[in-house]
Formats: C-alpha cells, sequence, structure tokens
C-alpha cells in the first residue's frame, strides 16, 4: 500500500480507521493554512505595490503637498479645480480626438491589411506580414524622434517630398507648411499608424484564419458575394477579437504620452494641441510638483477607462444575446 | 528515473528549479547585504547636467582631492534625470548629492512649499558675511532668490546679442551702427531679404525666431521690461508691455512686414539653414558662441556681435537667456562642519580667477563676479565674430541684464504667453489683418486668458501666500 503522501490523506485515513492519534483539528488547520503560504508571495507583493498605492493616491489627490513637510488637506477641491480647468478639457477633448481617429482610421486599416493578406495564393506574405509588423517593434522615442524630423519645416522629409511630387502636377507645395505647428493631431494620428497598424492587423490576421472555412464554403454555395460573406460570416466571427482590439486599442490612446512628449520637444505642442491627459499629469505632478492635482487627473483617467471598458462589455453582452 | 535521482545531489524534496531559485536569492541577498555592510565613501558627490561643464571641472575637481580637501566625486546626468533626482529627494527627504549645479527652471521647481520646504540650504546669510552679494552682478542672484532668501551660488550673467551674418550684412552695405531700435533693425536690413531668385518668396529672413520658441520669446519680453511675474511674485502675464510686444512679434512672423523664419537651434536641420544663410541674425548669449563654433565651424570669421536693438530709443540693449547655480542641498548637511567644507568647494570652483579664464575660454562665459571684468582675457579677439572682442561685449551689457524671478510657475506661465503668441500670429495670418492696433486688441484678450489660467493654479497652491504670490 502506497502510504499517505498528505495531511487530509492521513486525516482520511484517520478517519476511516478511528484512529484517536491523529490530529484531526489541527491537521486541517495546517491544511487550510498552506494555500495562503503559497499565496502569500503575491499577496504582501499586491498589497504593498498596488494596494498601498492606489489608497495613497486617492489620499494625495485630496492634498496638496510639497514634500513630507507639507501637506495639507483640501478635500475634492483638486477634482473641482479639475472641471473648471480649461486645459484639462483641452487635454481630454485632444486624447478623444486621437483615440478617434485610431479607432476609426488606424483600426480599418488594419482589418483592411489582414484581409488583403489573407487572399488566397498570395505570394511573400511572410515578408509583407513582417514589414508591417516590424515598425511596433521599434522604440516609441525612436519613431517619435524620427517622426518630428520628417515634419520639419523646409529640411523635413513630408516637405521636401511633397513638393517634388506635386511640383510634377504644377502644384508648389510650401516648405514652411506647419505640420508641427498647426497640424499636430495629424501628425501624432499618422506617427501612431505607422507604429501600430501592422501590430493591430496580427490580431485581426489570427482571427480570420480562425474563421470557419466550412461557414464560408456554405455561404457560397447559398450564393452570396464577397461583401455579404465579410457582413454574415467574417464579422461576426472576429467579433470577440475586434472588442479586444478596440478596448485595448482606447486604453493605450488615453495614455498617449511618450510620443507628443518627444516630437514636441517636452512640451505639449503649440497652443496644447499636443496636450494629452498623461502628459498633462505629467507637466502638474513632476514639472510644477503639484503630486495631488496630479493624482486628481490620474483617477480621472482611471473613470474614463472603466466607463470606456463598461461601454465596450455591454456593447458586446448585447451583441452576444442578439445573436 | 531512480538512477538519474541517485546522481544529483540535491535532497528527494527539493526539486532542482527550485534549488537554482533559492540559490540566486541567497547570492543576490548576500550582494545586497554586503553592500549594505559597506562602511560610507568619505568621498563628497557633485551632480552637474552640462558635458562641457564638466569638462571644465574635471581638473579642477581632481587638483582639489589631491590637495588635501574632502575629496569629491563628480558625476554628469542629463539635466532631465538630474532634475527628476534632485525633485525626488527634496519631495521624499533622501539624500542626492552633496553640490548640485541646476539649470534655471529646475531650481524655480524646488520653490513651491513653504520656505522651510525647500530642499536647498540658504545661503543668503552667508554670501552677506563674505560679501559675495555685493561682489556678483545683481541680476545673477534672481532666478535662485525666493522670498528674499538667495538658495544658490551663480554661475554666470548670460547677457543677450544679437549674432548677425557679417559677410552678407557687410557685402550689402549695410552698416548696423545706424540700427538702435527694433524697428530701425527691420527697415536698414531690409535689403537682405530681397527675392534674387524670383520664385516669390524673400531669400532670406532677418531674424531666428518662430512663436513656438519660448526661449526667444522671453528674451525680448524681459529685454522690454515685461515678463510673467512682479517682483512679489504676482502674475502680471496680461501687462501692456507684454500686450505690446506680442504684437510686433506677430508682424515679425506674418503678414506683408514679416522678418522672422525659423531655424531651429540645436537640430542638424536649423543648423542647415543657418549656415546656408536663411536667417542673417540670431539671439545670441554668451554660452551660444561655443556651441556654433562646434556645430556650424563653417560660419567661423563670418559673424558678429551687435547689442539687441532696442523696443524704444535710449532702451535697454540687452536680456538674459537660461542660468546656472550652485547649491547645497540640505540633506547633505547632517553634522556640524558638513556646510563649511562643501561651501569651501563651492567657492573654490566658481568664485576663482582659475575658473573665471576656464569659463571664458572653454565656453564663451562671463563670471557674474565683477572684480574679474577688467581682465585683459576679455578683450582679445574672437576668431570666430570676426576678430570681435566678444568678452568685452559681453562685459559692457551685463550690468543691464533684466532681473528674473524664481516663481515655481514659472514655465506654467512662460507656455501660456507662448500660447497666447501662437494663437494670436495665427489668428492674424487667417484674418490677414497685421494692423498694430487689433493685434493689440487681440494680444490683450490672449494675455487675460493666459493671466486666468496662471491665476487659477497658483489659486490651487495653498502654499502660496506663503511663497509670496498674492502675499
Amino acid at each position: 500500500m502506497t502510504p499517505p503522501t498528505s495531511t487530509r490523506g492521513a486525516t482520511r485515513i484517520a478517519e476511516a480507521v478511528g484512529d484517536a492519534h491523529v490530529p484531526r483539528r489541527r491537521s486541517r488547520g495546517l491544511a487550510g493554512l498552506i494555500p495562503w503560504l503559497f499565496l502569500s508571495p503575491f499577496l504582501v507583493c499586491f498589497a504593498l505595490f498596488t494596494l498601498y498605492p492606489l489608497v495613497q493616491s486617492v489620499v494625495l489627490s485630496m492634498q496638496t503637498t510639497f514634500g513630507p513637510g507639507a501637506t495639507r488637506f483640501v478635500g475634492v477641491s483638486n477634482y473641482r479645480g479639475l472641471m473648471q480647468d480649461p486645459l484639462f478639457w483641452t487635454a481630454l477633448r485632444n486624447t478623444a480626438v486621437y483615440t478617434l481617429g485610431s479607432l476609426f482610421i488606424q483600426l480599418p486599416l488594419a482589418l483592411g491589411l489582414a484581409l488583403g493578406l489573407e487572399t488566397p495564393n498570395l505570394r511573400g506574405r511572410g515578408w509583407v506580414r513582417l514589414l508591417l509588423f516590424s515598425p511596433s517593434m521599434v522604440g516609441v522615442v525612436f519613431a517619435a524622434m524620427m517622426f518630428s524630423l520628417i515634419f520639419e519645416k523646409q529640411t523635413g522629409l513630408a516637405n521636401q517630398g511633397l513638393r517634388s511630387l506635386l511640383s510634377m502636377v504644377g502644384v508648389d507645395w510650401s516648405l514652411d507648411f506647419g505640420w508641427l505647428q498647426q497640424h499636430v493631431m495629424a501628425t501624432l494620428i499618422i506617427a501612431s499608424l505607422w507604429m501600430y497598424v501592422g501590430f493591430n492587423m496580427t490580431f485581426f490576421s489570427a482571427a480570420l484564419q480562425n474563421v470557419r472555412k466550412d461557414l464560408i464554403e456554405a455561404s457560397v454555395v447559398d450564393g452570396a458575394g464577397p461583401i455579404r460573406r465579410f457582413w454574415t460570416v467574417t464579422v461576426p466571427a472576429i467579433r470577440p477579437v475586434a472588442g479586444f482590439v478596440v478596448l485595448m486599442s482606447v486604453i493605450g490612446s488615453f495614455q498617449l504620452f511618450e510620443l507628443p512628449f518627444i516630437m514636441f520637444n517636452n512640451t505639449a505642442g503649440p497652443d496644447n494641441r499636443a496636450m494629452t491627459i498623461v502628459l498633462y499629469l505629467f507637466q502638474n505632478g513632476f514639472e510644477t510638483g503639484d503630486l495631488g492635482y496630479a493624482s486628481a487627473i490620474g483617477w480621472a483617467l482611471a473613470v474614463i477607462l472603466v466607463a470606456c471598458a463598461a461601454v465596450q462589455r455591454l456593447t458586446a453582452r448585447g451583441e452576444e444575446a442578439a445573436t | 528515473m531512480k538512477d538519474e535521482r541517485d546522481r544529483t545531489i540535491l535532497p528527494e524534496w527539493l526539486p532542482p528549479g527550485a534549488a537554482i531559485v533559492a540559490g540566486l536569492a541567497l547570492i543576490s541577498t548576500s550582494v545586497l547585504l554586503a553592500g549594505a555592510a559597506r562602511a560610507p565613501s568619505r568621498e563628497k558627490a557633485m551632480w552637474t547636467f552640462a558635458r562641457p561643464h564638466y569638462l571644465m571641472y574635471e581638473p579642477r575637481v581632481k587638483e582639489w582631492n589631491a590637495s588635501g580637501h574632502t575629496p569629491f566625486d563628480l558625476r554628469l546626468l542629463s539635466l532631465p534625470a538630474m532634475e527628476r533626482r534632485m525633485m525626488a529627494s527634496f519631495l521624499g527627504d533622501v539624500p542626492c548629492a552633496d553640490v548640485l549645479e541646476v539649470e534655471r527652471r529646475g531650481v524655480s521647481r524646488t520653490f513651491g512649499g513653504p520656505l522651510e520646504s525647500v530642499g536647498f540650504v540658504d545661503l543668503t546669510d552667508t554670501l552677506k558675511k563674505e560679501g559675495l552679494l555685493e561682489e556678483i552682478n545683481a541680476p545673477s542672484f534672481s532666478p535662485w532668490t525666493t522670498r528674499g532668501r538667495v538658495f544658490g551660488l551663480p554661475h554666470d550673467v548670460h547677457p543677450v546679442m544679437l549674432g548677425y551674418r557679417a559677410d552678407l550684412v557687410e557685402a550689402a552695405g549695410i552698416d548696423v551702427s545706424k540700427i538702435e531700435t527694433w524697428e530701425d533693425f527691420a527697415r536698414v536690413m531690409k535689403p537682405l531679404m530681397a527675392d534674387k531668385n524670383g520664385d516669390g518668396e524673400p531669400d532670406r529672413f532677418l531674424l531666428n525666431m518662430w512663436e513656438t520658441n519660448q526661449d526667444h520669446l522671453e528674451v525680448l519680453l524681459l529685454q522690454a521690461g515685461g515678463g510673467f511675474f512682479d517682483e512679489h511674485e504676482r502674475p502680471i502675464l496680461d501687462n501692456p508691455v507684454n500686450v505690446r510686444v506680442l504684437a510686433t512679434i506677430a508682424t515679425w512672423l506674418a503678414g506683408p512686414a514679416r522678418i522672422a523664419a525659423d531655424a531651429p537651434n540645436f537640430t542638424a536641420a536649423g543648423n542647415k539653414l543657418k549656415a546656408d544663410g536663411y536667417v542673417v541674425a540670431s539671439f545670441f548669449p554668451d554660452w551660444m558662441g561655443d556651441i556654433w563654433k562646434h556645430e556650424i565651424p563653417s560660419l567661423g570669421g563670418k559673424m558678429k556681435l551687435m547689442p539687441l536693438p532696442a523696443w524704444d530709443k535710449g532702451g535697454r540693449r540687452t536680456s538674459v537667456w537660461g542660468g546656472t547655480m550652485l547649491g547645497i542641498p540640505k540633506t547633505a548637511v547632517q553634522k556640524p562642519g558638513d556646510f563649511d567644507k562643501l561651501w569651501e568647494f563651492c567657492k573654490a570652483l566658481y568664485i576663482s580667477d582659475q575658473f573665471m579664464r576656464d569659463l571664458y575660454r572653454e565656453g564663451g562665459i562671463v563670471t557674474p563676479v565683477k572684480k574679474y571684468w577688467s581682465d585683459p582675457i576679455f578683450d582679445e579677439p574672437n576668431a570666430y565674430f570676426s576678430g570681435q572682442p566678444a568678452g568685452r561685449l559681453y562685459i559692457n551689457q551685463a550690468p543691464n541684464v533684466p532681473m528674473r524671478n524664481s516663481s515655481p510657475y514659472n514655465t506654467f506661465a512662460m507656455y501660456r504667453v507662448v500660447d497666447a503668441l501662437v494663437k494670436l500670429t495665427e489668428e492674424a495670418r487667417q484674418a490677414k489683418r497685421y494692423d498694430m492696433a487689433t493685434l493689440e486688441a487681440r494680444a490683450r484678450v490672449f494675455l487675460k486668458e493666459a493671466q486666468a489660467q496662471v491665476e487659477s493654479a497658483i489659486q490651487r497652491n495653498v502654499f502660496m501666500d506663503q511663497a509670496g504670490g498674492g502675499s
């Protein structure tokens, strides 16, 4: 007979044979502690590095502080100030525009590229995928510096290239065209398009490869054309992945920071056109030193993101229920 | 299976993976404990943010260390890294370096709380006792002074002149001595903007300036007597001087009287434009010459300096751009005698004739210590500036450098004024209205918005009554 290998096993045997010498209660207590013992490293780290800072940041958002010797409780006045702060609303508007740009330009383009690459008998598919995916492996700082040079007036590749191209059709493109001055959001969206369209394309490619072939074949037999097939077979099949990509894009867009920070030389760009919520948080917390106000901005951002996630979940549930 | 187990040295209850993790944990813990147990270094640390400064100080620090004083370890950090570490140290009350060389905007951030929370040692009484308050050019103290107390030893004066392409100007037969005001500048230099290649655009512009460049804007505002805060650190963004300056700059940047174009500083693209003669003149603080010498050597012997044109006849012909100080963090002064050791080092580094020479020879920077201004080194001809005695030209302007303030909201206020200028210029371009009356009226509106934003930010700071704003 194999000897019992666990305390619980020993207890069961003791119960079966009625052995009074096996310490039943104590063993059960110890056995109950073991899972907690294994969980304790995570729980301690979670409490120390996640839970405590979270609670502390709520407290901080209700204070004005300057180092350990200078802290005053100000209640909700940081949040009240935020609601009346035109710069916060500018940041929110810019972030929302960037997010919409990401959703309505980047994701359809990513899906289009994925669909194009799923064309049967396409040669060089792997290379094209690698080419499109590779910008997402480049650091944001590098990409931001590159685009700030590309969009320079006079010497930038964008203006020089457009001048050369348009001169062929008799249009004189001004080298003084201020991409980084007057068209800030367009430059940010173009830069992020270059970086992330290939990344999102891979999610759609994976989803498209999992669309059931028998359903497609059945729809072909039933006489459905490519557009009808796309809307009635492909879209429902990739909807869960599309939902995930949308949510990740929204969260990533709302956390936009490095790209404008580097492209506009540590500023929010002319007339705050590159001001995003996280950039405004950074400016308040680490440039002005108002950590309380920065915490309030951080919590406002958290509320917005939770709301976006909730909307996405509700929409997904509604669609699931409808199907 | 049993044979394999027998070959290992591990007990049966210890799997190999767990043994590796435990081993690594043991090694890393031992290394940490050994590091903690090591005797604290006898060396003091000094941090600087500029490579030219680092290279200049390195031999001086070596000499200091060799002479039996408390040794110093000089370290070079990037400016943002140093400022973040400094702020983390001050806000968290943890040590950083013993002596910090800090740039102007970084220092004003440390003045956001009550006076007793400023992370630097108050040097006012020491400076008074040693006569340095009189010995050093007064405006050089202003960025390091809050609520009447001085927290840093000034490194420089940084007067601003106008550096211009003497080769182009002289070839066009223009006499710059006829230029006294900005109006004169635009009028006298105008022939240089001719469109000789017939593409409908001027071949070059007279001034390197753009609405998004906050440094250029600040130079002009301070020169005109405007600025962001008054001497009590109260915001004065919408003052009439700022209104006039913004409206005038808008006419320089847009419309029929346009004279300015953007050739960004410190970038390869900007340097190319400067070398090509796209702009005739640029703002030149004393430190800029050394940078151009290294970055645009092709302009050596083609440049000259002249005082800034004034806003009005008889007005100020200079301004100020940049600034550095040496400060002693409070966390570095733990026991009696610590401050004296650090202060001796600071003085040996900044207040010596050797330093004055190094500062000028290696960086083109004029010392703020007035007694050295008569030194013949400043009369030496400078080859980059076509043989002009650049040092003497800067020293002539040094006493007239405008005072600045050290409000923690300086950077915030500056960006708001830049926003106002951007809005004003764009509106003028769109509406094609460039008359001064309209521009001034609109500048007033945009500056009032900026003023309201700065006031609102200051009102959030419950320490600002003590910090000066509104008190």
